[in-house]
């Protein structure tokens, strides 16, 4: 019995870390606006160039 | 108070000076202070006080899951989507969309709004990852041929006598939501559309359709596709182009444009009963009826909801307001139509916040409303995120725009004769009939909503290439002189931001409130900005 709820313990505390972590890193990354400049200056413009590259068969 | 009450208080009022609301009533910044010129992009997310701020930031996450289940779903199928297709980059944009549509919002708006604005989020991913999952350009998938491609402008709601089938707006993805998120994707297809030698001068969003067929961006599914006749002559031809390139058998839906009169009724019922036997054939599955009566009592609980929103939206206590409305209304009514119970969900938990709201004597935007309008306004209005600026930067509220008056009659749920007449109606008050080309005494009805809804002031946006309401221009000009309210025209070239941009149309407004109305605006640093290579 002892056993299991240190076990429990154990887990509903890595459990409140992982949860305390990601609520750093997710709040972070809002507050800071990060995954909207990574979107804006690094990975629309790649992904720009990949569809200007395109070749599209246009006859109809 | 509570303990924790005071603690959040005490913060709000440590940081309050990071409030663009506050910087704006203490004239050291604003709600554009935080962003990088022209971009678009925001240094840092708006500070809304603890409350609104974890708020926003959970509803974030929510968003945030939706889109990481729709990955997860379809992951390949979504990565040849965003390998394909230009539009799936722009639906990249959405974070930064719904960052701007609810600037300055706070309180009760703001819960609604995401409310409203997660519906379609998680409606809209499902739907991406259904048609990528299934679009035959990448092999196709299970339920290719049960998917039943349908004009976008045709409420899909009769199509659910067909249980077994799944009808998709298909302009919906790839040309109409997406131009809402990004300014820059339609441009694109315009020029694939002129360069192919399409007048330059024809309504931007029949031209952009046009450019999505030519490039091939429209997913391919199913075994019949259903046209109609939507809205004007420019649509009809990038229907005609759609049917040939799309290579389905199809049948066009040609409903009755000028609606009013009672000899249109019989005739759009005929139009209804025929695509239902065009589905049957070349779908070789039977019409059911009960299963149309189950989805008819959502959408007539969801009209039941709205008609109640509308006593609401009369009084200054309406926590449902701007952008967070009429977006919410144009996507629940015009793509998911009754179809889908989470916006029945949802109309219930809003219209609980908005009873709740209107006991209180709640006034949005912390009571800084000075005008009630009613807005004509079609997508240049979500792209610019118009009410939302027009609120936060002079204080006219948009009670409510054109769009949501659409389809408002309840369908029979017992008799399939009174149905099919039900619907007909409810789709000729579809997007566009209704306020545009549903004959004049529809447009002018303008004013008879807008005294309805007590508003004080009438926006139009004036498309400069729709050849329809040109001609309309200087007889509203009249109307309004004659009954008084203050009346902007705005103009806009719909999708294409080149010829029309944000700040030109902005102008428009700037113009009047200042020279007309002498008035001062609420915040000074959104009055002229330069957002040209935002999304």
């Amino acid at each position: 019995m002892k056993k299991v709820f240190k076990f429990l313990l154990k887990f509903l505390g890595k459990l409140a870390l992982v949860g305390l972590i990601g609520f750093a890193v997710t709040f972070v990354i809002y507050m800071a606006n990060a995954e909207n400049k990574l979107i804006y200056y690094v990975v629309r413009p790649l992904l720009n160039k990949h569809y200007d590259a395109q070749v599209r068969d246009r006859r109809i | 108070m509570k303990l924790t009450d005071k603690l959040i208080k005490a913060v709000d009022k440590k940081l309050e000076r990071f409030d663009p609301m506050w910087q704006s009533e203490h004239g050291v910044g604003g709600l554009r202070s935080r962003y990088y010129d022209k971009t678009g992009v925001a240094k840092y997310r708006e500070w809304r006080g603890v409350k609104d701020t974890f708020y926003d930031y959970s509803q974030w996450l929510k968003n945030l899951m939706s889109m990481g289940m729709m990955v997860g779903s379809a992951p390949l199928a979504c990565l040849k989507g965003f390998w394909e297709y230009r539009w799936m980059g722009s639906y990249l944009g959405t974070f930064m969309f719904i960052d701007r549509l609810f600037e300055g919002y706070r309180g009760y708006e703001l819960r609604i709004a995401h409310m409203n604005m997660h519906a379609i989020v998680q409606s809209l991913t499902k739907k991406i990852a259904l048609v990528l999952a299934n679009d035959r350009r990448f092999g196709g998938g299970p339920l290719t041929d049960r998917m039943v491609p349908m004009d976008e402008v045709l409420p899909p709601l009769f199509m659910a006598g067909f249980k077994d089938l799944i009808p998709v707006p298909l302009q919906t993805l790839p040309e109409f939501i997406i131009c809402d998120i990004d300014q820059h994707i339609e441009p694109y297809y315009i020029d694939v559309a002129e360069s192919y030698g399409l007048p330059a001068d024809v309504c931007s969003r029949c031209a952009a359709e046009t450019g999505v067929t030519i490039d091939d961006a429209f997913p391919i599914f199913g075994k019949g596709f259903l046209s109609t006749n939507m809205p004007c002559n420019a649509s009809e031809a990038t229907s005609m182009f759609q049917r040939r390139r799309v290579n389905l058998p199809y049948q066009p839906v040609t409903m009755a444009m000028i609606h009013n009169e009672p000899g249109a009724h019989p005739y759009s019922t005929q139009e209804l009963k025929n695509a239902i036997a065009f589905i049957e054939k070349e779908y070789g599955v039977k019409y059911d009826w009960e299963a149309l009566f189950e989805r008819a009592k959502h959408m007539n609980e969801q009209n039941t909801i709205e008609l109640e929103k509308w006593d609401y939206f009369k009084t200054p206590y309406s926590a449902l307001v701007g952008i967070a409305e009429t977006l919410y209304r144009l996507y629940s009514w015009a793509s998911v139509n009754g179809q889908e119970d989470y916006f029945t969900k949802t109309d219930r938990k809003v219209i609980a916040i908005m009873r709740k709201a209107y006991e209180e004597k709640y006034q949005p935007f912390s009571g800084k409303t000075r005008h009630r309008a009613f807005l004509w306004g079609p997508s240049a209005v979500y792209y610019t995120d118009f009410p939302t600026w027009i609120q936060n930067c002079w204080g006219i509220n948009i009670v409510l725009n054109m769009d949501s008056t659409m389809g408002h009659n309840m369908i029979s749920t017992t008799d399939p004769e009174q149905a099919i007449k039900d619907l007909a109606l409810f789709s000729e008050k579809g997007v566009m009939r209704h306020h545009a080309v549903g004959g004049w005494d529809n447009v002018n009805a303008v004013w008879e909503w807008a005294k309805n809804f007590n508003c004080d002031m009438v926006l139009c946006n004036d498309n400069v290439a729709c050849k329809g309401m040109n001609g309309v221009h200087a007889l509203l000009e009249e109307q309004a002189r004659d009954l008084g309210f203050h009346f902007i025209f705005i103009e806009h070239d719909l999708e294409d931001s080149r010829t029309v941009s944000r700040q030109d149309m902005r102008k428009c407004v700037n113009n009047y409130m200042s020279v007309v109305l002498n008035e001062q605006p609420l915040d000074p640093t959104i009055v002229e900005f330069d957002d040209s290579e935002a999304y």
